[in-house]
């Protein structure tokens, strides 16, 4: 019973992802409508682009951490 | 060559779970466990040395060797290493003059290179197959002599502690003591508590800048066992490209990001902009 809950609670944790997903996908989808209207500005583009990906994937790794964290150490 | 990709997917495919399962045997290849503390090998008094430090160890004097052996004949017209390094040394250079102008890329430029070349190199170290490979005897059961420093929590808080007090002290250099006037208003009650906020938002970066590269150094080993034991020779591979990227990126991500929150503490106060974006880094 105990071990069934922990590992519901894993995959709640693990539910967390999705948030994060749904934030990569509507990042992606403006950085390339602004590179489809203006190609040229790739460069000012792409590395804000990283970075902004980058602090939408920290959520995620939260829910992530935690989700290892239940699975190996409680 | 499709000939022998198609040889190692049929084996790993027989050898692994998959096959067990289905000729309902005992998988070939041991199942792989995770370790979340790193392992000791050696205890001096009250410091234990784990694998996770060795490991730190090695990354400081290969990066070490290899920028004194490329610089120390330095030519006019370079040699391989020397213009290998040259050209890592001048992107890290051109993209944090970049983001905060000449005035303060060359002080920033060393402990922000230090940073990148560090968990980079880290990084990419760990994917060399000796990592997985060298063990030893501790205890009486056999311990992973070195395993990417990335994955054992403290080396992340080093880092990030470094970085904030980076942020902080040339935050106080720059605007001397007037710098506490950014934390403390008292101008009005909205004022003060929008203060109290900016606060706690700098001891926040701490937790966020040892969890994103702790989890995702300690995820991407942990799928790297978990496909090599699914499916091993063939599906790894892509795993360890997608590896190469991410430990670039974090070190990217890593510095850029203890470089805008600098630039953001060497700024000039102007007000409500800055504010703004900052909140919205986090």
């Amino acid at each position: 019973m105990e071990e069934g809950l922990k590992f519901l609670g894993v995959g709640l944790a693990g539910l967390g992802l999705a948030g994060a997903g749904v934030g990569l996908g509507i990042l992606g989808n403006g950085a390339m409508n602004a590179l489809g209207r203006n190609p040229e500005a790739k460069d000012a583009i792409v590395p804000n682009m990283i970075l902004a990906l980058a602090f939408t994937e920290a959520i995620g790794i939260y829910g992530l951490v935690t989700a290892i964290l239940l699975i190996f150490v409680a | 060559m499709v000939a022998v990709f198609g040889a190692s997917l049929l084996f790993g495919l027989v050898a692994g779970p998959i096959g067990a399962a289905l000729l309902d045997k005992e998988p070939f290849i041991p199942v792989p466990e995770v370790e979340l503390a790193p392992p000791r090998l050696l205890s001096i008094g009250a410091f234990h040395v784990t694998n996770t430090l060795v490991s730190a160890w090695l990354t400081t004097v290969l990066v070490l060797l290899l920028f004194v052996g490329g610089t120390r004949k330095m030519k006019v017209i370079p040699g391989r290493l020397q213009s290998v390094l040259e050209m890592l040394v001048e992107a890290l250079y051109g993209f944090i003059s970049g983001v905060v102008g000449e005035r303060f890329a060359r002080p920033f430029f060393p402990i922000l290179a230090t940073i990148f070349i560090f968990i980079a190199f880290n990084a990419w170290m760990a994917l060399i197959p000796v990592y997985q490979v060298l063990t030893l005897e501790v205890d009486g059961h056999a311990t992973h002599v070195l395993r990417s420093a990335g994955t054992d929590i403290n080396m992340p808080l080093a880092l990030a502690i470094v970085a904030f007090v980076f942020i902080e002290v040339w935050g106080f250099k720059v605007h001397k003591i007037g710098y506490l006037k950014e934390f403390f208003r008292f101008k009005s009650p909205i004022e003060f508590f929008i203060g109290i906020l900016e606060l706690i938002s700098h001891f926040i970066r701490l937790v966020s800048f040892t969890f994103r590269l702790f989890g995702n150094m300690l995820a991407g080993e942990i799928i790297l066992l978990m496909i090599t034991f699914l499916l091993i020779f063939t599906a790894p591979l892509a795993f360890y490209m997608l590896e190469l990227l991410v430990g670039g990126v974090q070190a990217l991500v890593f510095t850029g990001l203890t470089l805008v929150f600098a630039l953001l503490a060497v700024a000039p106060h102007v007000g409500e902009h800055e504010e703004h974006d900052e909140k919205a880094a986090h």
